[in-house]
């Protein structure tokens, strides 16, 4: 087990091309010793590319990484001892489960007596101890998903277990039930995962740590409760979250004052230092509160839908020309025609140039 | 609607296997007929319709001085240069296809597709292009009328089969595979060979099956580069020929000479069934 830590890594995959496109910005990061982590982004923006990179599968453009103080940016695949678990289940369909789960133990010439102790250790912890003499190509997706992640776990001294959104297959029962497996493992081993994925839910879930990503650049790294309180940009509060972020353009009346059109609204920023025209109000629809009577921050909206969502209502409302989505407890008797939100200002965040002040 | 369907499936299977079967059928019959029951008009049931007589396969064992063709020797040297030149084809052609799946040559604008055109470019020749070639090649290596030099000759006739099929196989193959054999700390050949290898079997049996069929059934080259030292069983068979055609004699030879190639289908056949790789990623 090890740091990771890249640095200054950028790669594209036309080097010799006279203008190129950059799969990976010029970024550096590092990953803690028995982290758990989450690489969320659109797909194309790089994350794959990023997994790839530490596990030596591609070589980048730029930079170097580091396992702990080593070097390992010219070393090959093999002398890294990372695991990588891939979108779709691999298998070597040839072998039984058993010697599938023993293959990357074999290859390192592991004596017999361990490679069988091991073997059983893990097939027991991912419930395969009973298919251990199966074809691995008889078994379901997500059984070979197991075995693909099972040959991760066999290896002790293993980096890290790299994860290409590895539930892709899986049905969603499965899937919950594979991501708490994911983290006892995490609490159990102290094995590093970074886990590559698109979708929020599985990110928050499962993670400490998230990295966001967007068009081949780290957005923001942080806890799912920064993500989500402070998106660093309007990128991050419109991916992150349910529904997205509320944005408006706005334009700064005081220190801590901004205008949507005719309503003003205080915020807790600062923003008598910006420069730009660009100024942006972002809050959760989670933050809206529904009031009786106007008070500082509120606004009246005419509805336009009213969903129930079974714990929680969803308000779909416009003011001027905007929409803006609030969610309520269900319990709340929504008015059908106008209603008065209120916007915190404590949760009000501002962001200039798309980047939060 | 699914009792007709039923019915019009098994009536155009029935009805394909009697077009397949019926060109057997017919030449087990005149095989073991004489000059008079063939030239008779048609007849179908032995005993009853005509006498089978031994003449038209006794004569393929017989040696010339006996008035038989004796096929035994060109027989065994058929199945020698056919599984050899396969087999090196084989091996030869399935490094080739995976270095051409998963590397990346580039020489000036030549590529991997150009490399593959090549390979395959060999069979669009008509082979009489290549039989002066061939011929000078081999007898400058002192190899005509040798099953090496046969050998050589159907290499290269087969390989571009053989790199053909593979290269498609081996881009069927998922990435993936390789680079999870990697990661468990293969090293690229092992990974080839340990992984990449098995998988890709049933590839490698139709690329040999393919191989065997096509080296079998050649008759040019085996005919323009060997005389007398050495001879393959199409040559051999047309020596059959004369005046008179001996139908029934040829009938035997067909069936003779067809054998191995059902044999060889029957094995590979299981192996072919779909769904051969479909698990190793989904």
């Amino acid at each position: 087990m090890a740091k990771i830590i890249l640095e200054n890594i950028a790669h594209t995959y036309e080097p010799n091309a006279s203008n190129p496109i950059f799969a990976l910005k010029e970024m550096s990061l590092s990953w803690a010793d028995g982290g758990r982590y989450a690489l969320l982004g659109p797909s194309g923006c790089g994350k794959t590319t990023m997994l790839n990179i530490m596990s030596g599968l591609v070589n980048p453009s730029h930079g170097k990484v580091f396992f702990d103080e080593r070097d390992v940016t010219s070393m090959i695949t093999e002398e890294r001892n990372i695991a990588q678990v891939f979108q779709f289940p691999v298998i070597y369909g040839t072998m039984t489960v058993f010697e599938n789960l023993a293959f990357p133990l074999k290859c390192r010439q592991f004596p017999e007596d361990q490679i069988e102790r091991k073997v059983k250790e893990v097939a027991e912890i991912l419930n395969l101890q009973d298919y251990l003499n199966n074809r691995a190509k008889g078994l379901t997706a997500d059984q070979k998903q197991l075995i693909s992640l099972g040959r991760g776990l066999v290896r002790e001294d293993v980096a890290a277990i790299l994860m290409d959104e590895p539930l892709t297959v899986i049905d969603p029962d499965l899937k919950f039930r594979l991501r708490r497996k994911l983290k006892e493992i995490n609490d159990k081993y102290k094995t590093t995962l970074i886990y590559v994925t698109h979708d929020q839910n599985e990110a928050m879930t499962f993670a400490d740590n998230i990295i966001v990503m967007d068009q081949g650049e780290v957005v923001q790294a942080g806890s799912p409760k920064d993500l989500f309180e402070r998106p660093q940009t309007t990128f991050v509060g419109y991916f992150i979250g349910s529904p997205a972020m509320n944005l408006y353009e706005c334009s700064a009346s005081s220190k801590n004052e901004i205008s949507i059109g005719v309503n003003s609204f205080k915020v807790q920023t600062n923003i008598n230092n910006s420069k730009s025209e660009n100024l942006k109000l972002g809050i959760r629809s989670e933050y809206i509160t529904v009031e009786n009577e106007h008070s500082d921050n509120s606004l009246e909206a005419d509805v336009i839908e009213v969903e129930d969502f079974g714990n929680y209502k969803l308000i779909t409302a416009s003011f001027d020309s905007f929409k803006i989505k609030a969610k309520v407890k269900r319990e709340l008797d929504i008015p059908s025609e106008k209603v008065i939100l209120k916007l915190p200002a404590e949760h009000c965040c501002i962001y200039e140039d798309n980047k939060l002040i | 609607m699914p009792k007709l369907y039923t019915f019009l499936k098994y009536f155009f299977v029935v009805l394909w296997a009697c077009f397949v079967i019926a060109p057997f059928l017919w030449a087990i019959s005149t095989s073991f007929k004489d000059f008079n029951s063939v030239t008779g008009g048609a007849t179908y049931i032995p005993w009853l319709q005509f006498e089978p007589t031994l003449d038209g396969w006794s004569v393929l064992f017989k040696p010339g001085s006996q008035g038989g063709i004796n096929i035994i020797g060109p027989y065994f040297n058929s199945i020698f240069v056919t599984l050899t030149a396969s087999l090196i084809s084989i091996v030869l052609g399935t490094l080739a296809a995976y270095a051409l799946s998963r590397y990346t040559f580039k020489a000036g604008i030549v590529k991997n597709n150009d490399i593959t055109f090549f390979f395959i470019s060999q069979r669009i020749m008509p082979p009489v292009v290549l039989s002066i070639p061939f011929f000078i090649f081999l007898s400058s290596l002192g190899l005509l009328d040798s099953l090496a030099g046969l050998i050589l000759v159907y290499i290269v006739l087969l390989m571009p089969i053989a790199v053909w099929i593979m290269v498609d196989f081996f881009n069927r193959v998922p990435r993936e595979i390789d680079e999870t054999a990697l990661i468990d700390g293969c090293n690229p050949f092992q990974a080839f060979f340990k992984v990449v290898l098995p998988n890709s079997v049933p590839g490698m049996l139709v690329a040999g099956l393919f191989c065997i069929i096509f080296g079998w059934i050649d008759f040019f080259f085996a005919f323009i580069l060997t005389f007398t030292k050495v001879q393959l069983l199409p040559v051999k068979i047309v020596a059959l020929n004369s005046s008179i055609t001996p139908w029934w004699s040829l009938s035997a030879a067909a069936l003779v000479s067809v054998a191995p190639l059902i044999i060889v289908a029957f094995i590979v056949e299981r192996y072919l069934s779909k769904g051969n790789l479909s698990g190793a990623l989904k």
